[in-house]
This record gives structure tokens, C-alpha cells and sequence, in this order.
């Protein structure tokens, strides 16, 4: 427990760490929010009045004090495209992200540890050269062209699957899943292939160790010994590793959701951008870097879970 | 030398060569009207012998400006890892070889940044700077200064501890002559390894931020405009988008080939 105590503490801090960057960096804006809200050929004594008001003219750290008073206390201001309240606004667009997010996580996995695992057993035939060849040009391909590949296939030409949208899981499960189906798997496929790399280098390193030696000797089927004895030590790294890809997945959301207009987190995060959207930049970027930040947490503490030989200090 | 002459040293490194040849003397050679004349009588078509990879919407030829778009690609990636090569380097050595609290403290601030997506952070960067060829270089220099610097350091701690080190210090080395004849010398291999590898990441970064409006803007010509552009013709001239797509990931395959096979030559630890 204390050790968790101690993780949640570096947490918090580090949670305040991320808000002090996003205001910083969203603060050196040539324009600030008035001008947005007025546009470039406002009236200088409106324009004036407006920053009065909306407390612009004060220092950098009141400004600062007010923005995570606000996030803490759930008034987290109003987007000025949007015009709607972010908290909602933004709860909202983080379950279409889930979606894709999980979805992927889950294509990527479902692919890359038994190509990983078959690419490790022929380690330097050419089932291994296959596999890697494969994860080489996975990793090499931007994943906006994945994109545009899978719609022009799945969507144009074969017509089987929504090149664009986003519908509620609620609303309709079936129809959401066939509208995340085909950014999941262009997220997907970057992400498999680093995965199959990494499940790759430590199946092969521990399926050269002594134990499974043993078991080999011991007559156990190879079976039995891939997947209950060399996989069950192999999957903890593969965890990190897919843990730390949840990053990697954060960025690449704002293409793929914009290419196959996916209203989650990371379209809003485009279009906040593109329209110079001070207010919402800060509560996106803020809560993508957390939500990344909790995720390494939670795989961390998954991670001994798994494995009986780490002990929690 | 014998470690780069494997099947993929050859194709990763050839690559490599072929790219920066392009990216040199394209320009030189291809005279700047060629990729900006329009035939409007040949707008999106294939491949014809005018236009041996087709043309855009605008009727321009893609082989040229493919080839042209090479050194605005390398270019941005070039330079913007070695800006954060230059902020990263000496951040990463101060806080690996000194430790203590410039440690904790640099490190804390490199894994704050960590939190932050690469991408993400090199898009605020372009949106807040205002979208231009510096801009990009600078959001994704400094987007991947975090993860350079991280690798560094590590390296740094490691030989900081290096009986040869430890020597040094014992007949009083002092602390910057140690770094430049003992430290860096040696944190140097893996720190290569991981600049070829970030150059691979930094040409899909300007990619995808110039896909998204946020990174190169016209008239500069570079790959990921090119797929921008291509997004609304796509069912006439897919060309369009696999010309220059094809480019992004020739190249980024090439330097990772050849970064793996580096790896292996330079660092043999980590096999």
C-alpha cells in the first residue's frame, strides 16, 4: 500500500506538472482568447473591455490559479467553437475515443503475439525473416496512409464497411463497431507491428533459458511449453510495452479520427487546434496527457499483479 | 564493416543513399518549372510517357514533385533531430553523469513531457507557433528532445559507473574533460543508433502534421502535402496519394532497416 500511496503522490504531482506545461505553451499565443472571440479587425477599446472581463490583463499565475481552480472544481470553461461547456463536451468525445483506442489495443495484441511468438520459435529461418519483415513494414508506414488505404479498399471499392462517422455504442452497438472498425485497424497495424517486434526479442530470449531446457527434457508437449511456460513470462514486457504504445495511440488518434471524421477526443483536439480554440486546446491536451499518464500507472500495477515474482514494495 | 554487408544493410543503407542523393540534387538537376507547370489538359491521369507516375489535380507532374518534396522532407526531419540532438545531449549527460538532484529534477521534467504524445505536442507546438517550415522544425524538435535526452542519460549513468571512469576520476580528471574524453565518446554508439531511428519517426511526423494543415504549407512541396491533397481525388487518381505515400515509407523503411543493422554493429548489447 505505501507503495501505491507513494505512486499516486508522483501522480498528483506530475499531473500538475502536465497542467503548468499545457498553460504555458497554449499561453504564448501571439492572439489571446479575446481576439478569437472578436476576430483580428475588432475595435481596440471592445477588444480592451472584453480582456478586462475575461480577466486577461491579469498575471500569468492568477491566470494560471483560475484555469486549475476551475479543472478541479469541474467548471472546466466554454469551448469558443463549439460554444458548449467542455466538461460535458469533452466526456462525451472520450468514449468514441475509448472505442477505437480499445479496439485496436485489442487487433494489435490479437495479431502481433502469435506472429511475434511464431517469428521467435524459427528464430532466423524464414518464418522469423517473414514476421519481421512484416512488423519492419508496419512500423515504416504512416498510419494516415494505412488510412486511406483501408478506405479506399473496405469502403469504396468493396463497399463493406462506413469510411466515416461515429455512432454511440448505446444507441446502437453493431453500427458502432462496424464505424470503429476501420480506424481501429488502421491504428492497429503501427501499433502490431512494434508489438510483434517486441513479443519477437523476448519470446526468443527466454525461450532460450535453462527452464525451458527442462521442460523440454521433461517430454512436455512444445505446446505446452510455448504457451503455458514461455508466454507466461514473456506477456509482462509485451503489457509494458503495449502500455507505453496507449501514448502512441493518443497522437495518432488526431489523424485517423480526422481522416475518417470519428467525433472522439482526438478530433476535437484537431479542431480546437485548427480554429485557435484556447480554452478547449488546454482541457484536451491536459486530459490526453493524464489520461496517458494513468494508463502507465495502471499497467504498471497490472504488471505485478501478473507476475507473482514482483512484490509491490 | 562486415555487420553492414547482411541483406539489410545493403537495401536499408542503399536506400538511405538514394534518399539523400534525391534530397541533394533533385533540385539541382530538376528545374523548378517542371513540378509546378500545370497541364490542364492531363489533370489525375495514370501513368502516361509525359507523366511516367501520373499528375495532380492541378495537372502537375507527381514523379517531379515527389522528387522534389525530398528535400523538404529531409530536411525538416534532418534538422529537427539534430535540434533536439543539441538540447537533449547535454541535458541527458548533465543529469546521467552528475545525478543527484539535477537529475531528479531534469528527469522529472523529461517524464512530465513523456506524458504528452509526441505528436500531440509537436501539433500544439505548429497551432500555437503558427503553421510554417520553421515552426514544424521547431514543434518537432522539441517534441522529441524528451525522448532523446531520456535515452542519453541512461547511457551516461551507465558509463559513469565504468571502472575506466571511476580511474579517471581517482587521479583527478576534472568533470568537463571527463565528459568529452570519457563520457561522450562512449555514450556515442547507442545515441547513433537512436538519431537514425528518430530521423524514421521525425519524416512521419511532418507528414502527419503537414497532412493536417498544421506543418509545411504551400507552396513548399513535401510528402505529407502531397496526401493531403490527394484526399479528395482519391477514386479518380489514387496515384496521387500512392506516389508520395510510397515515398514516406520507402525511406522511413530504409532507415530503419538501416538503423537495426547499425544496432547491431555498434551495440551489441541489445540484440
Amino acid at each position: 500500500m505505501h507503495y501505491i500511496a507513494n505512486r499516486l503522490l508522483s501522480v498528483a504531482f506530475t499531473l500538475l506538472l502536465i497542467s503548468l506545461i499545457t498553460f504555458l505553451v497554449t499561453n504564448i499565443l501571439p492572439g489571446d482568447v479575446a481576439m478569437v472571440i472578436m476576430g483580428t479587425q475588432s475595435n481596440p477599446e471592445a477588444l480592451a473591455g472584453l480582456r478586462e472581463s475575461l480577466g486577461l490583463n491579469d498575471p500569468l499565475i492568477a491566470q494560471y490559479g483560475r484555469w486549475i481552480t476551475g479543472i478541479l472544481t469541474g467548471d472546466w470553461g466554454r469551448s469558443l467553437v463549439f460554444k458548449e461547456a467542455i466538461g460535458p463536451l469533452i466526456a462525451d468525445k472520450v468514449v468514441a475515443s475509448a472505442l477505437i483506442v480499445v479496439m485496436s489495443m485489442c487487433i494489435a495484441l490479437a495479431a502481433a503475439i502469435p506472429l511475434g511468438i511464431w517469428a521467435a520459435v524459427h528464430r532466423d529461418k524464414w518464418q522469423d525473416n517473414a514476421a519481421s519483415t512484416t512488423a519492419l513494414f508496419g512500423v515504416s508506414l504512416p498510419d494516415f496512409f494505412w488510412g486511406i488505404m483501408l478506405i479506399l479498399l473496405f469502403a469504396r471499392y468493396l463497399g463493406w464497411l462506413p469510411s466515416s462517422g461515429f455512432v454511440h455504442p448505446a444507441d446502437d452497438f453493431v453500427a458502432a463497431v462496424r464505424h470503429a472498425f476501420l480506424p481501429s485497424l488502421a491504428l492497429g497495424l503501427g501499433l502490431m507491428a512494434h508489438l510483434t517486434r517486441m513479443t519477437r526479442s523476448t519470446m526468443s530470449s527466454i525461450l532460450s533459458q535453462e527452464f525451458i531446457r527442462v521442460a523440454r527434457a521433461k517430454g512436455l508437449t512444445e505446446r505446452t511449453v510455448i504457451w503455458r511456460y514461455a508466454l507466461a513470462n514473456a506477456i509482462g514486457p509485451v503489457m509494458t510495452v503495449a502500455g507505453l504504445q496507449v501514448g502512441y495511440l493518443f497522437g495518432s488518434i488526431i489523424v485517423i479520427e480526422s481522416l475518417f471524421n470519428f467525433t472522439g477526443m482526438g478530433w476535437l483536439t484537431y479542431q480546437a487546434l485548427l480554429n485557435r480554440d484556447i480554452p478547449l486546446i488546454q482541457s484536451t491536451v491536459f486530459v490526453i496527457a493524464a489520461v496517458v499518464m494513468l494508463t502507465n500507472l495502471v499497467v504498471d500495477l497490472l504488471y505485478a499483479a501478473v507476475d507473482p515474482r514482483i512484490k509491490l514494495p | 564493416m562486415r555487420g553492414f554487408l547482411t541483406a539489410k544493410g545493403i537495401i536499408g543503407g542503399g536506400i538511405v543513399v538514394i534518399v539523400l542523393l534525391t534530397a541533394l540534387f533533385a533540385p539541382l538537376l530538376i528545374p523548378d518549372t517542371w513540378a509546378t507547370q500545370m497541364d490542364m489538359r492531363a489533370r489525375l491521369s495514370g501513368p502516361t510517357l509525359a507523366h511516367p507516375l501520373g499528375t495532380d489535380q492541378l495537372g502537375r507532374d507527381l514523379m517531379y514533385r515527389m522528387l522534389l518534396g525530398a528535400q523538404t522532407s529531409i530536411m525538416i526531419a534532418g534538422t529537427a533531430v539534430l535540434m533536439s540532438l543539441v538540447i537533449g545531449l547535454p541535458l541527458g549527460v548533465i543529469s546521467g553523469y552528475f545525478g543527484g538532484w539535477i537529475d531528479n529534477v531534469l528527469m522529472r521534467l523529461v517524464d512530465t513531457l513523456l506524458a504528452f504524445p509526441a505528436l500531440l505536442l509537436a501539433l500544439t507546438i505548429s497551432a500555437v507557433l503558427g503553421p510554417n517550415l520553421t515552426n514544424t522544425i521547431i514543434a518537432i524538435g522539441i517534441a522529441f528532445t524528451p525522448y532523446l535526452a531520456r535515452i542519453i542519460r541512461g547511457e551516461a549513468l551507465r558509463v559513469a559507473q565504468m571502472p575506466y571512469v571511476e580511474a579517471a576520476r581517482a587521479v583527478g580528471t576534472p568533470d568537463t574533460l571527463m565528459i568529452i574524453r570519457h563520457v561522450l565518446p562512449n555514450i556515442m554508439p547507442p545515441v547513433i543508433v537512436q538519431v537514425t531511428i528518430s530521423l524514421a519517426f521525425a519524416i512521419l511526423a511532418e507528414a502527419g502534421l503537414s497532412f493536417l494543415g498544421l506543418g509545411t504549407q504551400p507552396p513548399d512541396a513535401s510528402w505529407g502535402l502531397m496526401i493531403q491533397a490527394s484526399r479528395d481525388f482519391l477514386d479518380v487518381a489514387p496515384l496521387t496519394a500512392l506516389v508520395p505515400g510510397a515515398a514516406v515509407a520507402i525511406t522511413v523503411l530504409g532507415l530503419n532497416m538501416f538503423g537495426d543493422v547499425l544496432r547491431d554493429v555498434l551495440d551489441p548489447r541489445t540484440q
